[in-house]
């Protein structure tokens, strides 16, 4: 009987070749992808939480040591938006970037310079400006000069706990958010929830991975590029604890991960892009360019826009093998709106 | 197609008729941009009932064209965050003119045409202080820049003039970009989306605001009817779980009303209606979801959803003699009237984001 049945899913498959059964790379994504990273960034932000409160001297190798560690999970996790991290603006309140106003530094000043009771206190911080929380608010106060002369030390130093402390609370609601409900409605898509199809959970896992990429090549190296004749090193992601690199590269290899985990069975393709992946990687390491300072000088701008177009086409061959692979037809207007 | 063009260059070139009009094309009753079998771009002047009448080469995709009151003429802008934008002469197939931002500044896709169409209006972003701007721009002469001013928000993205030819309704969607970083969108925890009624000197006559627990739906585009209603459709930027109403409608002095259909169906949408158009008699509005592949439509009177079309990848839709037409990335044109889809052609196009009227 079983092999009857069997018989007759094969003979009901579709007859594109390497296409396998979506819920099968959707447990895979979810348990073997997204849980553990943000369950990493749970712990980490745990240990930074921890870190804080044991040494808040912003020139501590211990609370350096944990701050890095967490963002570091952060960015591993920071392609995964949807879901339990635009609740409350959680990945905003996480990673609030670009800060093309400079909120982040005003919000903060105001806060040390009022001796704002919210800053005291993690409950209530998480209703203040989002600007003023999360990891590039804790590189402000852990990383500039100017930030670190102002007004109180010690307001400072219970400044830098409470920010620590909300990034963990963040991060736990997160986690709680996947654990609790989110986990089920991708693996599960049912009629009236949010994920109606496998097609329509396969899609999002697909649009998180793209979207990723775009976000490293547009964002993380297209701001610093600017243009050629006016290139924008100060707009560098994370420069002040020289974190600009590391995050593309992070970036990259947790992206790289989740092509492979959607790639399923097919041993080829996931060769194919891993090793795609890998020479964007190699690109990104020779640089040796933390900052991306270089981009001010022709030829270092240069090599950061090849950079950039290795990582565009990473895209657009994603687009063409793994969105094929998995089915997942872009729509001329649904996959890229205005 | 040839012949038309053959006819054309031999009135040229007689000098008949130095001052030709939409009839001379073929009285398209449509423009829209759509991608070519070959990856190439183009602007298509399109029947009503869906036959291409022209198509005339754009340099890239395309977002939305504003047409011209009178001439056969179009602008066609480059999709957000786009520097240029060109005036295509829809006779010839050429470009007569090319709009190119002034410097900190960058179109959002949309524009419209004075009542007379001796100006454009464009909506703009101003680079360092990421403040909306109308752009205003000489049509009599060349296209040449005028001036400018604001929009009334952030992030503008359609505008329309309004039936008194006296003011435009700007959709300020509240998303900041740069061309530095693509089509990234800069400050959603921060957004603040308007609708906003400015008139021709650039006076704020009217701001719309929504609820502050709302400030992630971002106001993108529009439809006016000839007797002042404003249609306005949505894109949320939150979470999908609790994505609120996409589709609002207001007259000038009066509150904003929202309207969308029950829980399941509005779901349906993914948080995202891509264009929106008032019927010839107002008394339906439809909106498109590409990502849900839907058009709903919806009572003006009532509010009610009064029927709903799954329809892949959708976007591009206006109103026709009946009901609506609508376009999808698949090359589907159709008639959506009377709760269903009816008369559909499908060609070898992907059609883009906005199907415009041309002006009769």
């Amino acid at each position: 009987m079983r092999q009857t049945l069997a018989a007759l899913a094969i003979a009901l498959l579709p007859s594109v070749t390497g296409a396998e059964a979506p819920n099968a790379v959707i447990a895979k994504a979810v348990d073997g992808h997204v849980l553990p990273a943000f369950s990493v960034l749970a712990e980490s932000s745990e240990a930074l939480k921890a870190a804080a409160l044991a040494d808040c001297i912003p020139t501590s190798g211990t609370l350096l040591d944990a701050y890095h560690e967490s963002f570091d999970s952060w960015i591993a996790a920071s392609h995964l938006r949807f879901g339990p991290t635009e609740v409350e603006d959680r990945a905003f309140a996480l990673a609030f970037w670009p800060d093309t106003k400079g909120f982040t530094p005003k919000t903060l000043a105001g806060l040390i310079r009022a001796q704002d009771p919210d800053g005291l206190n993690p409950e209530a911080y998480s209703h203040v400006s989002i600007a003023a929380r999360g990891y590039f608010a804790l590189e402000f106060m852990l990383y500039d000069d100017a930030m670190q002369s102002l007004g109180d030390a010690d307001y400072r130093c219970a400044l830098i706990r409470t920010i620590a402390a909300d990034i963990d609370a963040n991060a736990d609601a997160i986690l709680d958010g996947w654990t609790n409900g989110y986990a089920q409605l991708l693996k599960q898509p049912t009629e009236g929830r949010i994920y109606r199809s496998e097609d329509e959970a396969v899609q999002e896992l697909f649009k998180a991975l793209l979207a990723g990429l775009q976000f490293t090549a547009e964002t993380r190296l297209g701001r610093p590029l600017g243009t050629f004749e006016r290139p924008r090193p100060q707009r560098a992601e994370a420069r002040r604890s020289e974190r600009s690199l590391r995050n593309v590269m992070i970036s990259l290899e947790a992206t790289r991960d989740l092509a492979v985990v959607l790639s399923g069975e097919d041993a080829t393709l996931a060769r194919d892009l891993e090793s795609a992946f890998d020479e964007a990687l190699a690109l990104a390491e020779s640089l040796d360019d933390p900052t991306f300072a270089s981009v001010s000088a022709p030829q270092g701008h240069l090599k950061v826009e090849i950079l950039q177009q290795s990582i565009n086409l990473l895209r657009d061959k994603i687009n063409a093998t793994l969105g094929a692979h998995l089915g997942v037809s872009e729509g001329f207007n649904a996959l890229d709106g205005d | 197609m040839t012949s038309r063009r053959n006819f054309i260059a031999g009135l040229l070139a007689s000098g008949m008729s130095p001052q030709l009009t939409w009839a001379d094309v073929g009285a398209p009753s449509y423009l829209s941009a759509a991608r070519n079998p070959d990856g190439s771009y183009a602007l298509f002047g399109v029947k009503a009932s869906g036959s291409i009448l022209f198509k005339v080469p754009l340099p890239a995709r395309g977002h939305a064209a504003a047409t011209h009151p009178r001439r056969p003429e179009a602008v066609a802008f480059a999709r957000r965050p786009g520097v240029f934008a060109v005036v295509l002469d829809c006779t010839t197939g050429l470009q007569v003119a090319e709009l190119n931002a002034a410097p900190d500044r960058h179109f959002y896709g949309h524009g419209a045409f004075s009542a007379d169409g001796a100006v454009l209006y464009t909506t703009e972003n101003d680079l360092e202080t990421g403040e909306g701007i109308i752009g205003v721009w000489n049509a009599a002469e060349g296209y040449v820049r005028m001036g400018e001013f604001a929009s009334g928000g952030v992030g503008p993205h359609d505008v329309k003039l309004m039936p008194d030819g006296a003011s435009l309704v700007v959709a300020n969607g509240g998303i900041e970009t740069h061309p530095d970083s693509g089509r990234a969108k800069l400050n959603i925890p921060t957004m603040q989306p308007r609708l906003s009624y400015v008139n021709l000197s650039g006076d704020v006559l009217e701001q719309v605001a929504l609820p502050s627990e709302m400030h992630k739906n971002s106001i993108r585009h529009l439809s006016v009817s000839a007797d002042g209603l404003v249609a306005f459709a949505m894109q949320w930027q939150g979470s999908l779980t609790s994505a609120p109403a996409l589709l609002g409608l207001h007259r000038r002095g009066q509150a904003p009303r929202l309207l969308q259909a029950n829980i399941d169906e509005h779901r349906i949408l993914m948080g995202y209606a891509g264009s929106i158009a008032l019927s010839v008699d107002t008394s339906e509005v439809a909106i498109t979801s590409p990502k849900g592949g839907v058009v709903q439509v919806f009572n003006t009177q009532t509010g009610q959803l009064r029927s709903m079309v799954q329809l892949k990848d959708v976007c591009g839709i206006s109103a026709g003699q009946q009901g609506f037409h609508v376009t999808t990335g698949t090359g589907l044109w159709g008639n959506v009237s009377h709760g269903g889809l009816s008369e559909s052609v499908t060609q070898q196009v992907q059609w883009d984001n906005h199907l415009m009227p041309v002006a009769v």
